[in-house]
């Protein structure tokens, strides 16, 4: 059974299908009528996605017509004087990101080859059960965690107000561990049993077998599991907010408050009219472009992956 | 020498995630759950300038919310999947709707509350509502609740089908009385860990359904504030009431333990349901 962490997978064709299958499938207009109402309700997230795109477009709409392409990308964000820059939060975004993604990344993936290789069928149970639990905890509590314990912890070993990248990369480290060990375990776990039959009988050690055979085959799987960690990692709000600061300006170091693209709409999308309200959605556009290049992304190495190796290593 | 060091690290590095887990449970019930348990505190009512409030309201709102959405969500995926898995033949058409699903899940929350926001709460005049707010998380969840179905529909052996249909059963009777019987058992562990994750949600409802209310929500137009939603509002404005940490380490309390119950409880129910149908796969 493949993960249900793994948020871009879908089931895929299957075996077999009622195409060109048995006769007679429906009796009447009543089952036709039903498999209407079906097909509405697949259709239902084709026309939400439809709808939220044509919304954020048209309320942000001011702000690319007001303040222009230049001003929005520009690094000065002050929307008293006319100034909507959103660099500082889109550089906070991408900073947490890869700091979240290279604390938890290298632990996940750990995590996920003894998963593979080295656990016990009841450790691996055990250890799979804890990654769906900690993939469940909501993340205002993991954000408010960060709050009452690590940010004092930083504040003393760091100095200043203890909030910063650095607190924010370590929430989103945890964060982003299930996400990824899931998806790397079960990419290593597709990776055909005769690889490393073939590997051992050539008198390859367990580590050998892994570092020469098994993780080279399972990488786009690999590649794909921390792509979706880092589309976790550039969505999350509170987690992040509880941690940052906040502050507009760029940081200084890891321990200095800032801002990202979610934090600054959560913060100021209740107290904002106007282009600057508008500009918020533009952030929200932003972010959508972002989540839809990593998607992008993994479709790119799920055909690859298919084109190297047919069978199909790749799981998500 | 070197496999028996490669060993050793990746069973740390195991040890390492098992233990940031039990940390994480450990120091938020150890500072919480001592206020959490007490009636007064989960039942009682919210105070905003003295100590000593509870979390009754926000307690109702996060089950009443929980429970809407679940309502509107598990059929609206259900059915998406049987379509997807059991009636579908267009091509095109699925492969649209998969995209569409796909993009869904990717969506960051915050982008979703702003969007149920301008859609549900302004452009529907919904008003901050739990409904609004009920019909955000559903397009949030679901991509997931489609995803679980579906794989628990595709689990299933195609004799079963053609046994249905060999007996003159149409396909809806077959999928009505075969197929998602069957699949009961995951459809149900699918819909109670989706309820975990509508429970723990923050982000997507601070501006549709609220952060704070004083009295419990009646009607589902009503504002509300659920759980998650009210620690992002002590957090936030908190410093009005005097207590305002000890009041949300016991809502984070409360609110992992009943995340926990569901998503803990989602597996044993599925077995349960399994056991009392007989089904052995």
């Amino acid at each position: 059974m493949t993960s249900q962490l793994c948020p871009g997978k879908m089931a895929g064709p299957a075996a077999r299908s009622w195409a060109g299958g048995p006769v007679n499938p429906f009796k009447g207009q009543r089952e036709a009528a039903i498999r209407w109402t079906l097909r509405i309700c697949a259709l239902i997230s084709v026309v939400g996605l439809f709808l939220m795109v044509a919304f954020l477009l048209r309320e942000s709409l001011p702000a690319w017509r007001e303040a222009g392409f230049t001003n929005l990308f520009a690094a000065d964000w002050n929307p008293g004087r006319g100034k909507y820059g959103i660099l500082i939060f889109l550089v906070g975004t991408m900073a947490v990101s890869a700091g979240g993604l290279m604390l938890g990344a290298p632990l996940a993936l750990a995590t996920a080859i003894y998963l593979h290789a080295y656990a016990r069928p009841a450790w691996r149970r055990v250890i799979g059960k804890g990654l769906e639990v900690l993939a469940g905890i909501p993340s205002i509590i993991l954000g408010w965690l960060g709050f009452t314990t690590l940010v004092p912890l930083v504040r003393s070993l760091a100095g200043g107000t203890g909030m910063g990248i650095l607190p924010a990369s370590m929430v989103l480290a945890v964060m982003i561990l299930p996400t990824v060990a899931t998806i790397a375990r079960d990419s290593l776990d597709a990776v055909p049993e005769s690889f490393a039959e073939a590997s051992f009988s050539m008198g390859a050690t367990r580590w050998q077998t892994l570092r020469r055979v098994i993780i080279p085959t399972a990488w786009p799987g690999i590649a794909v599991a921390m792509i979706l960690g880092l589309g976790r990692a550039l969505g999350e709000t509170m987690a992040v907010a509880m941690v940052i600061g906040p502050a507009t300006a760029f940081p200084r170091n890891l321990t200095t408050p800032t801002h990202t693209l979610t934090t600054k709409i959560m913060l100021e999308m209740g107290e904002s009219t106007g282009v600057h309200r508008s500009s918020l959605f533009a952030m929200a556009l932003v972010l959508l472009a972002l989540s839809t290049l990593l998607i992008l992304l993994v479709r790119l190495l799920s055909r690859k992956a298919v084109q190297e190796f047919p069978g199909g290593v790749l799981t998500c | 020498m070197a496999d028996r060091a490669a060993g050793l690290f990746f069973k740390a590095a195991a040890a390492v995630s098992l233990a940031v887990l039990a940390f994480i449970i450990g120091i938020i019930l150890v500072k919480g759950l001592g206020t959490a348990v007490r009636p007064s505190f989960l039942f009682g009512r919210p105070q905003a300038m003295k100590e000593g409030g509870g979390i009754g309201p926000m307690f109702f709102s996060s089950l009443y919310l929980t429970l809407l959405t679940t309502l509107m969500v598990v059929p609206l995926g259900v059915g998406a999947a049987l379509y997807l898995a059991e009636f579908s033949r267009d091509g095109r058409l699925v492969r649209l709707v998969r995209w569409g699903t796909e993009s869904l899940s990717s969506i960051s929350s915050v982008v979703f509350g702003i969007f149920g926001m301008i859609f549900f709460v302004i452009y529907m005049r919904l008003g901050y509502s739990l409904l609004a707010g009920a019909l955000t998380l559903t397009l949030m969840n679901l991509p997931t609740v489609m995803r679980v179905t579906e794989e628990s529909i595709r689990a299933i052996p195609w004799s079963y089908r053609e046994a249905s249909l060999s007996l003159g059963a149409s396909r809806w009777e077959t999928a009505r009385r075969v197929v998602l019987p069957a699949a009961l058992p995951g459809i149900t562990t699918g819909a109670v860990l989706t309820m975990g994750r509508i429970m723990g949600e923050s982000a997507a409802l601070v501006y549709t359904v609220g952060i704070f209310v004083r009295k419990p929500p009646l009607s589902p137009l009503q504002p509300a504030a659920p759980m998650a939603a009210n620690i992002w509002h002590l957090y936030t404005e908190g410093a009005l009431i005097p207590d305002w940490m000890r009041v949300a380490s016991g809502e984070a309390a409360a609110l992992l333990v009943m995340v926990l119950l569901l998503n803990l409880g989602a597996g044993a129910l599925a077995g349960a349901i399994r056991k009392k149908m007989g089904i052995l796969h």
